[in-house]
């Protein structure tokens, strides 16, 4: 279950890997997702190894179908991540777009 | 020595009007039906179950059986994700390995019908890491990214992953209690609709109930008194990072092959002996690796070695792989089918695998998965 007390720790690390550059190490599109998603179907979502060797997964906005493939260049952006919790707290996290 | 003396398994399907101890009900009259156990004779149960706390608020499901069986003695509930059946039978010969004369009943049971498929997919993903979850991804989209790094690196197609449907779904068309009995082509599961890019639904295992359900025994008087019964050469469960990211390979399951590897050395064969095998096919490219990491077929060659169908029965080959339709067309209800795996070996080396019986079976190797591959369990039966 999501509580908001989980989103506000979780907020607290995220900061540290914001505006991160990096590479698609893995990726796939997800179809048929669980709750709280089902709005952003089709959405993609990838691995990407950071310029610091440290693997983060997050959804590839802002992107075109050509940007799906293993070493595109992308850079970590601060988005909604899930339809709000019934308390209304709007849970932020990491996504990547690609890096023009 | 720990014997297998005896099997059951309801049908796999959308079970409706049963519910979860409705289910584990009738796979424990069956089993003790086949062995001619009264409830009495049992002296310790293993419950493989995941998903009743999540979906179903059933919790103590240990005290339940108890209930069920009219009897009080230790019972005890593993759960391992999707590994959950094969973990309760580890434990299970685990614990008659220190307890010398006694009859031990491992049950696997899974509800998953009664919700939508929203509830049932972010329930499993409760198997996965936090920052997986968060990420919007689900088992369907984690094997889909090895699918993906696999596909690439040995240049194959989705077309090469959907021989592993196709074998399968016709095993299921000959095995009574499967939850799908249609025969389809590599053109349906091309066809089918995405679930996770580059799987399908026809490459994805379904959302199922049942239940399923063995006896073990180290009791001696007990396994000459029975008409069928199999020697238990290995069990070992090995257990890796919960998150993909943390793995070296992408392309394996490390915790496959040092199970695989223990397994064998304890069983004393070599893995050309092995007739019949229960893979862990949640998704099709799981088959695939599987049979790698197994040692079974040499890493990269898999997605060319499928489409040969030498694993099909009927086709002669010297290996059949999931001559129960395995969890794609058998159905994947999922505490319940690390015991229906080796459940249908136990069939296959006991003659009583019907129309489907693999001829002079002498071994078989089941292979359980918990997760992104968190967790395998790897069992070796002899005839």
């Amino acid at each position: 279950m999501i509580s908001p007390v989980k989103i506000w720790r979780r907020q607290k690390d995220i900061r540290k890997i914001l505006g991160k550059k990096g590479k698609i190490f893995l990726w796939t599109k997800i179809f048929t997702p669980g709750t709280g998603f089902k709005k952003y179907a089709p959405y993609p979502v990838v691995l990407v190894e950071l310029e610091n060797n440290e693997k983060v997964y997050g959804q590839l906005v802002d992107q075109e179908q050509k940007d799906l493939k293993i070493g595109t260049k992308v850079i970590s952006v601060l988005r909604k991540v899930r339809t709000a919790s019934v308390d209304g707290v709007i849970a932020y996290g990491i996504k990547f777009k690609p890096l023009k | 020595m720990t014997s297998l003396i005896g099997y059951y398994t309801t049908k796999f399907g959308e079970l409706w009007d049963k519910s979860l101890f409705d289910l584990a009900e009738e796979a424990i009259d069956g089993v003790l039906k086949a062995t001619n156990l009264e409830n009495k004779q049992i002296d310790a149960v293993f419950f493989g179950n995941m998903l009743a706390g999540v979906l179903g608020n059933n919790l103590h499901s240990t005290s339940k059986l108890a209930e069920i069986l009219k009897i009080n003695v230790p019972i005890f509930r593993t759960e391992a994700a999707c590994a959950s059946g094969g973990t309760a039978f580890n434990l299970a010969k685990t614990y008659l390995d220190s307890n010398s004369n006694k009859n031990v009943l491992v049950i696997g049971a899974e509800k998953m019908t009664d919700y939508s498929p929203e509830e049932v997919i972010t329930a499993l993903s409760a198997a996965a890491s936090g920052e997986e979850q968060e990420a919007g991804l689900t088992f369907s989209g984690l094997y889909a990214m090895m699918a993906n790094f696999y596909l690439e690196k040995y240049h194959y197609t989705e077309k090469n992953l959907a021989y592993v449907s196709v074998k399968n779904h016709y095993h299921g068309s000959l095995n009574d209690k499967a939850q799908f009995r249609r025969k389809i082509t590599v053109e349906d599961v091309l066809k089918s609709a995405y679930v996770s890019y580059p799987l399908k639904v026809l490459d994805s295992s379904p959302i199922s109930d049942g239940a399923s359900a063995v006896v073990l025994t180290n009791n001696h008087d007990m396994i000459k008194k029975q008409k069928y019964s199999t020697a238990v050469l290995a069990s070992e469960v090995i257990t890796d990072t919960i998150s993909l990211k943390s793995r070296k390979q992408i392309d394996e399951i490390l915790a496959t092959k040092i199970a695989s590897d223990k397994a064998f050395k304890m069983a004393k064969i070599k893995r050309s002996d092995i007739n019949v095998a229960e893979l862990h096919d949640c998704f099709s490219i799981a088959e695939i690796l599987a049979m790698e990491d197994l040692g079974f077929w040499k890493k990269g060659t898999g997605g060319q070695k499928i489409t040969e169908e030498s694993t099909t029965y009927g086709n002669g080959g010297n290996l059949i792989v999931n001559s129960s339709g395995g969890l794609k067309a058998s159905g994947h209800p999922v505490g319940a089918t690390g015991i229906k795996q080796i459940g249908e070996i136990f069939l296959q080396l006991t003659g009583q695998a019907n129309n489907r019986q693999v001829k002079n079976a002498k071994y078989g190797l089941a292979h359980n998965v918990g997760g992104s591959g968190g967790t395998a369990v790897v069992t070796i039966l002899s005839s």
